[in-house]
């Protein structure tokens, strides 16, 4: 059984630390992403898992034994690479099988798991080439192979799209969301991006600043986010924010203008206190243009400023309460720079954050 | 318990790695370089070995100090350096100007320019003593058949002569050294300054002094660095090619040491001006880093 | 339209004049060293011959024979033996030398430690002492141990001559190799030692070739300590015969120059195998720090 717990794990570089203290248990088999900026302490989390780091605090157990103090090796664990770090002097199926041959199992076994892997990668053709023979995608999936060949407990994937651009970035997350399914085992995946991250986790682990702000399944996260960070961090285009203050039952921001306060929320925001509104652009459409029109809604008149035409939908940046605020027009009507349109709010899916917490009113 | 253990374990690796070297460097260099400076405090002479444990503090020193010859040599052999490292820097410009202009054989080029480096400095000594022979060298029989001269030129006898030859050997062997790296600086060099240059106006002399020149002296002052590192080799071309002689003409501060500790036997005496000697070369290469540190700060922001 | 053509072909001109030029300087460069290499096939009675024979008359290898005592005439400089000795001494001092630099180079390329910028410092000036002034003390100090005369004597002190420099190019080699890799070696199951061996040595095996090759050279060419500590032909390496040489017979030119050829042929066979790595050497990570 490959569960992986972290229990309070500290870093910190002497006096600085990077993470701090977090706990987080990863079921068998399960899909695990660790997403954030830059510096949030995803990557030197792995890193921590994989025995690359040393543990300044706190606990990491794999399969239920403490590793604490095991070497790389003696985890039982697999990591693809940023730079998927092929061995440059060796062919395709000398990298495959290097671990293999490390370990001391006979050369049929070897042969065997190799060709296993190569089969599942499509890499049969490639066998006899080296790693400067490939293209990056090719170099990816040996990179993959590498770690599939040695029947670990985890996989650990360390951005390893990051250097693909866009179009094969889409296809290899595909693949990879396919190979878990033939290859069902652990994987922790560090990312940036948070759209791989919703495409190929069971569970999202949003990070920031060496601290976990939420843990979910994409759907949790997307329409429940804890945090005003999670809220803008997942999704994009990014959620609106929207300064403001709760006062007489009302929402009100900048300008004064006053939505009512979502029914869901009405027990939890309190009399005077500051917040942010919360509101993605796929939930502010104009009238008749929206993803639904029931529910409760508040409209407001607004000036369209900008119109980027998406094909079957577009992207308008418009202006309320004197901030810019991105909304979504579902259809084929083009809309010019200058129109006055009615906007609806889907209030059922505004948020409200609190101004000095971050925490989501609903949370508190 | 275990934790703090795994993590004391990484820390010695580097020492344990680096320890060879370490133990290599103190007992062959370090010691005796303490053991040299202890010695340069006594008045130790070969023939008299009980010398060695008398304790005369800096006498040695103030013995060479205010000896009017050893200023002769000094100045001599700091004249010498600053010729020699000048013209080799300027004639490795200007072969490494020339290699990159040049597309077509470069890398033949490039091998033919190393060359020089190649040969121990005592083969490039013999190697001049050999052309400059006044009696069967190369040289005097060249300008003696073109008729520009009937007399054998004593090239390696008359005072200025001498110290010519052993610099143009001297020149000769190290001005590659300039040359690889000032011509690895062109290569590195961005080609945007320049055509912005072009564009401004400047024409190619301009270009050269506002743009190229900026650019490569940090590379011009860490070839002047290594160059000073290296200089006392300069010791084995004037040992094979003069000695020092004839009569002291050629004397420069390590044939002097050697005279002084071998052949004279004085290894107290010898030991101070081989202290005053190693300072020599540590203060032009500190010299050379400063400029070198300086120069890299002003590329900061183009480099 | 006859300005453009006429600017062409002056350009042309131009640069058929520069090549000619580099050229002609490349070869007065040469000129020294493939005047010795000619002379060391010419008998030596040419060489003596007023007023001065240009073109060769008689090319021969009889100086080579001479000097390593075979043929008819014997010369009193035991060539062969001093061949040997520097073989020997710069082969060891360079294979060990080789050894504690990479242990060094690696250690300094993947750790970071307190006092690293002093200590490869400290290296580095131990090279601004001259070798004669080192020998003062060397000598002494091996006059006491015995190791005057000796091989071993001498490549004890040329693998402390060589570990600087070998440690700075290795340490550079060993940067341009990813840590992911040794990394990624790990995690498939190596012990850090076994990551070395089996993936960052082959990588760095060229560079750690050419820092040998530097080595053996060093060791090859170095004159100034061998003449002091060395005293028969027990250990007397080619430098500091050739300077007997040029002392006792200053008229068998042919046979210096012939011993010459000698001492220069394995220095230019190894440079031009490495001449690649010799510039990259040079300048890695000078500028860029």
């Amino acid at each position: 059984m490959a569960e992986i717990t972290l229990e309070k794990v500290v870093k910190s570089y002497g006096a600085v630390k990077v993470v701090h203290g977090i706990d987080l248990s990863i079921a068998h088999e399960e899909f695990v992403v660790l997403v954030g900026p830059s510096g949030c302490g995803k990557s030197t989390t792995l890193r921590m898992i994989a025995g690359l780091e040393d543990i300044s605090g706190g606990m990491i157990r794999i399969g239920g034994r403490v590793v604490n103090d095991l070497p790389p090796r003696k985890r039982n664990i697999s990591m693809v690479f940023q730079n998927y770090a092929l061995y440059p002097h060796m062919n395709v199926r000398d990298n495959l099988g290097f671990g293999l041959k490390i370990a001391g199992e006979p050369p049929a076994t070897i042969a065997a798991r190799v060709a296993e892997a190569a089969e599942i990668l499509g890499l049969t053709p490639l066998l006899d080439r080296t790693p400067a023979e490939l293209s990056g995608g090719q170099r990816q999936r040996v990179a993959m192979g590498r770690a599939i060949v040695r029947h670990p407990d985890a996989f650990l994937f360390d951005e390893p799209l990051s250097n693909l651009d866009a179009k094969l970035r889409g296809q290899m997350r595909a693949e990879i969301k396919k190979l878990h399914q033939k290859v069902r085992t652990t994987v922790v995946y560090v990312t940036h991006d948070q759209v791989e991250a919703m495409t190929l986790a069971d569970r999202i682990v949003v990070m920031r600043d060496g601290h976990i702000e939420q843990v979910g399944t994409p759907m949790e996260v997307f329409n429940h986010p804890r945090t005003a960070f999670v809220a803008t961090f997942i999704g994009s285009p990014p959620m609106n924010l929207l300064p403001a203050t709760v006062s007489g039952g009302a929402v009100r921001l900048a300008d004064g203008t006053a939505v009512p306060v979502p029914d869901r929320l009405k027990n939890q925001a309190r009399e005077g206190q500051r917040v942010q509104l919360g509101i993605r652009p796929d939930d502010i459409s104009p009238v008749g243009h929206g993803l639904s029109q029931d529910g409760p809604g508040a409209e407001v008149e607004l000036t369209v400023d900008l119109a980027e035409p998406l094909g079957m939908e577009s992207l308008i940046y418009t202006r309320l309460a004197g901030q810019e605020v991105q909304a979504k027009l579902y259809g084929p009507r083009i809309v010019q720079p200058g129109e006055r349109l009615t906007f609806r709010l889907a209030l059922d899916r505004a948020h409200l954050f609190d101004a000095t917490t971050g925490l989501s009113v609903r949370a508190s | 318990m275990i934790r703090a253990l795994r993590t004391r374990r990484v820390e010695t690796a580097p020492f344990l790695l680096l320890t060879p070297a370490l133990i290599t460097m103190l007992f062959v260099v370090a010691v005796p370089l303490v053991f040299s400076l202890w010695a340069s405090l006594t008045p130790y002479q070969l023939t008299k070995p009980a010398t060695l444990w008398r304790f005369i503090g800096p006498e040695n020193y103030r013995r060479a100090v205010t000896d009017s010859a050893f200023w002769i040599v000094f100045g001599r052999t700091i004249l010498f350096l600053t010729i020699a490292l000048n013209v080799e820097l300027l004639l490795g410009l200007g072969i490494a100007l020339l290699i990159n202009r040049i597309t077509w054989g470069q890398r033949t080029l490039r091998t033919i320019m190393m060359f020089p480096m190649m040969f121990s400095p005592i083969l490039v000594g013999f190697q001049f003593k050999f052309l400059f022979n006044d009696n069967i060298g190369i040289v005097n029989n060249a300008l003696q058949s073109l008729g520009l001269t009937d007399q054998a030129i004593p090239w390696l006898v008359d005072a200025r002569l001498a110290m010519f030859s052993i610099t143009l050997a001297e020149v000769w062997m190290s001005t590659s050294v300039f040359a690889i790296l000032l011509l690895a600086g062109l290569f590195a060099m961005p080609r945007d300054p320049l055509e912005a240059a072009k564009v401004d106006g400047c024409n190619a002399w301009q270009v050269f002094r506002h743009i190229t020149l900026p650019f490569l002296m940090p590379f011009a002052y860490i070839a002047m660095a290594i160059r000073s590192l290296d200089v006392a080799r300069a010791y084995d071309i004037v040992a094979v090619m003069t000695d020092g002689g004839p009569a002291g003409r050629t004397e420069l501060l390590w044939t002097v040491i050697a005279r002084v500790g071998y052949e004279n036997a004085k290894m107290g005496q010898a030991n101070a001006i081989a202290f005053i000697s190693t300072l020599l070369s540590i203060a032009f290469t500190w010299h050379f880093y400063r400029k070198l540190v300086a120069a890299r700060r002003y590329m900061g922001g183009a480099a | 339209m006859t300005e453009v053509v006429e600017s062409a072909a002056s350009k042309r001109l131009k640069r058929v004049a520069l090549t000619m030029l580099t050229f002609l300087l490349m070869v007065l460069m040469c000129l020294p060293g493939l005047w010795v290499v000619l002379s060391a096939f010419r008998p030596n009675r040419e060489i003596l011959a007023k007023p001065p024979i240009w073109i060769p008359e008689t090319l021969t290898l009889d100086n080579f024979g001479k000097i390593f005592g075979w043929g008819t005439e014997q010369v009193a400089i035991p060539v062969g033996s001093y061949f040997a000795n520097s073989l020997i001494i710069a082969l060891t001092s360079t294979v060990i030398a080789l050894l504690i630099g990479m242990a060094g180079g690696y250690a300094f390329a993947r750790y970071s430690f307190r006092g690293k910028g002093s200590l490869f410092l400290g290296f580095m000036l131990f090279r601004a002492v001259p070798g004669i002034a080192l020998s003062l003390p060397v000598f002494m100090i091996w006059s006491r141990l015995g190791l005057i005369d000796t091989k071993a004597g001498l490549i004890i002190v040329y693998v402390s001559l060589n570990v600087p420099f070998t440690l700075w190019l290795i340490d550079g080699f060993f940067r341009q190799i990813p840590v992911s890799l040794s990394e990624a070696a790990q995690v498939d199951g190596c012990t850090r030692w076994q990551a070395f061996w089996k993936i960052e040595f082959p990588l760095a095996r060229s560079g750690i070739a050419a820092a040998g090759v530097f080595a053996f050279l060093t060791s090859w060419n170095e004159f100034a300590l061998a003449s002091q500590l060395t005293r028969s032909t027990d250990s007397k390496t080619l430098p500091v015969g050739l300077l007997d040489f040029t002392a006792q017979f200053t008229i068998d030119w042919a046979g210096m120059c012939a011993m010459a050829v000698i001492i220069i042929i394995p220095a230019l066979v190894l440079t031009f195998i490495v001449q690649k790595h010799l510039i990259a050497g040079l300048t890695f990570g000078g500028v860029k720090g």
